[in-house]
């Protein structure tokens, strides 16, 4: 459902010059599966999961999501998306309902099927009591579960969640972590970036671990583990790091 | 492009907008509440300062006062001025406000003119502060009683040589002011109008232009936006729309408030009657022609300076140079004598306020209309291309 193949982003910074934030990664993920994009800050993952969303072009290679080419087909590829980043804030001056039936309309749905769908949304993530507070009022956990139904409001078939448990308390990141699992089981492809090993452990199917815009491996966690002859996800990053820079860390 | 995403973000924008308290604040009571009372309150202190000097004594120094005895008779028996006892320091006094006007009387004032052989007669010296508002009330009063006093002298004079009056004023002159009343009422209001409905027109759509624009790139909701099936002009329009409705709602309310303050008991302009201003319907039509395509102008450039800021404080320190150069435009307009040059017409702001100043006058001017529509137009065009084309630009919206 998305294919990547040597996607290159090159960013040109005053100060820094030329930047390359993804230099030349492929990976692909299919139907019912959770993919990991695991890596510290200023991997590359963000770049990453904006240019399979269609918010940034790639520079170079050839990127598709359910089929369709992020650039010459954005529009049908945004259809096809949901996404989710600590980014992707909410209105204050609206209703969870209100919310979910502007992105409803503006993700072409007819009212009625908006109405149908936010109802069974809220059902399966327990929003109901909270339907009608302003955004402004809610709590982070309420506001995450928000952000979420956003994301899910016009059934797309591809999921892709930027880092979703920035900033939440241990309670609601496992809220949260636990329907992303639910979402894979309803068949829904996932792509998913953190810098938690733990979560990346839990959640992903396989994984991909991402540093200064390199994938430096990638697989699943069982295959990771044999290929590096540790049983923790950390030690495994920690040993590729080091393959990569030289350093200790 | 699909007009229904357009109308989606508008509304969307509006209810945002409506349920903004700030908004509320900019654009509602500042017009309709604010600057009439500002306006209203203004007029009303200087009309009760001007009042409060008037009903008060002018106290009044003079020196000299046995050279002219005939003088001091006159300011004696005004009721509204109090000869005080001269002192030494009475520049000091003067300044300190202890005493409003001084009178230097020299000596042979009131000489005999056949005994007056000097080449120019002499000076009464009257010493006032120019920054008190007692001072200048007492030097009205006293001018008015040294012209009494001048007259009395020149009488006498003539009556010894058996002359009249009439013999140095063999006739007198008469002004009428033939200005119909709403012209001369178009007038004042035309020097003051323009600049504050521009103003308006931009203050108003100020505070929701950088929220729904830089406001929203940082609270991380324009992501949201930017991964929906809307497409990026959609959403710049449907913005757009939403600051030329706020700013239009702004100006009109503030032309509502305006005309309120300027129709209440006239603190402001004391003679004239604003009332006899005549607002036809197609003055008003005339108004609005030239003053939405400005709106149109104005919320093209505050969404342009709103999408290229990185958050909302960085958007408001770009728009104080626009909002200075607006009020700049605009303020030439406040000049009585200033006329545009041709070319001027053409340049926007300073051509809506200078056409609406003649619409308040009564001149309807087709080429100036026009000019100043087409100009305000092709400027508010560029700016909203612009602003499209930065909505396109990776390295605008995801800058930090």
């Amino acid at each position: 459902m998305i294919e990547v193949n040597n996607l290159k982003k090159i960013f040109f910074d005053k100060k820094r010059g030329e930047v390359k934030a993804v230099n030349g990664i492929n990976l692909h993920c299919r139907k019912g599966e959770i993919f990991g994009l695991l890596g510290p800050n200023g991997a590359g993952k963000t770049t990453t999961l904006r240019i399979l969303a269609t918010m940034l072009k790639p520079t170079v290679g050839e990127v598709s999501v359910n089929g369709y080419d992020v650039i010459k087909e954005a529009h049908q590829v945004r259809a096809s998306i949901g996404f989710l980043s600590g980014e992707t804030g909410l209105y204050d001056r609206f209703t969870p309902k209100e919310t979910i039936l502007f992105f409803g309309r503006i993700n072409n749905l007819p009212d009625e099927e908006i109405r149908m769908r936010m109802d069974e949304i809220f059902e399966i993530l327990d929003m109901k009591s909270f339907q009608e507070v302003r955004v402004d009022k809610l709590s982070t956990g309420m506001k995450q579960k928000l952000s979420i139904a956003r994301a899910l409001i016009h059934n797309p078939p591809i999921l892709i969640f930027d880092e979703p448990t920035v900033g939440l308390d241990v309670i609601t990141a496992r809220v949260v972590l636990n329907y992303i699992k639910e979402f894979k089981n309803r068949g829904k492809c996932i792509i998913f970036s953190t810098h938690q090993m733990q979560e990346a452990e839990r959640l992903c199917d396989r994984i991909a671990i991402i540093h200064k815009g390199e994938i430096l491996a990638k697989g699943s966690l069982e295959e990771l583990q044999q290929r590096f002859q540790e049983k923790e996800l950390e030690e495994i990053f920690f040993k590729l790091i080091r393959v990569e820079t030289g350093v200790r860390p | 492009m699909n007009w229904k995403n357009v109308r989606l973000i508008y509304l969307k924008e509006m209810q945002g907008a409506i349920r903004d308290r700030r908004t509320m604040i900019t654009t509602i009571l500042v017009p309709l509440i604010f600057y009439p009372l500002l306006f209203l309150s203004i007029g009303y202190f200087s009309v009760i300062g001007e009042r409060n000097s008037e009903s008060q004594s002018s106290l009044i120094s003079i020196v000299g006062a046995e050279n002219a005895p005939e003088l001091v008779n006159l300011l004696e028996q005004d009721k509204d001025i109090n000869i005080v006892p001269t002192e030494e320091n009475r520049v000091k006094e003067l300044i300190e406000g202890d005493i409003h006007l001084i009178i230097r009387v020299p000596e042979s004032v009131e000489t005999d003119y056949s005994e007056d052989n000097r080449k120019d007669p002499p000076s009464i010296i009257i010493e006032y502060d120019s920054t008190a508002q007692h001072s200048l009330v007492a030097k009205k009063r006293v001018l008015a009683l040294i012209e009494s006093y001048r007259k009395g002298i020149v009488q006498m004079r003539l009556k010894k040589i058996g002359l009249g009056h009439d013999f140095i004023k063999p006739f007198q002159e008469q002004s009428m002011d033939l200005a119909p009343e709403d012209k001369k009422a178009g007038f004042i209001l035309g020097l003051i109008l323009p600049y504050l409905i521009i103003i308006l027109i931009f203050v108003g759509a100020m505070h929701s232009a950088v929220d729904i624009t830089a406001g929203e790139k940082e609270r991380g909701t324009l992501a949201t936006l930017l991964v929906s099936q809307l497409n990026r002009l959609e959403i710049v329009l449907g913005k757009y729309f939403t600051v030329m409705t706020i700013s239009a709602v702004s100006m009109f309310l503030g032309l509502i408030g305006l005309s309120i303050a300027f129709l209440l008991p006239a603190y402001i302009f004391g003679e004239v009657s604003v009332m006899g201003v005549h607002y036809s319907p197609s003055l008003f039509f005339l108004f609005f022609l030239i003053l939405i395509p400005l709106v149109g102008l104005a919320s093209a450039l505050l969404i342009l300076i709103g999408i290229f800021a990185r958050n909302t404080k960085e958007a408001s320190t770009y728009i104080t140079p626009l909002y200075m150069s607006a009020i700049f435009l605009a303020m030439i307009s406040l000049n009585q004598g200033v006329e545009l040059a041709k070319p001027l017409f053409l340049v926007p702001i300073l051509n809506n306020s200078f056409v609406f100043k003649e619409l308040l006058l009564g001149t309807v001017n087709g080429t100036h209309i026009l000019g100043t529509v087409i100009s305000n137009m092709v400027v508010a065009f560029l700016a909203l291309r612009a602003a499209a084309g930065m909505f396109q630009k990776e390295s605008v919206l995801f800058r930090s």
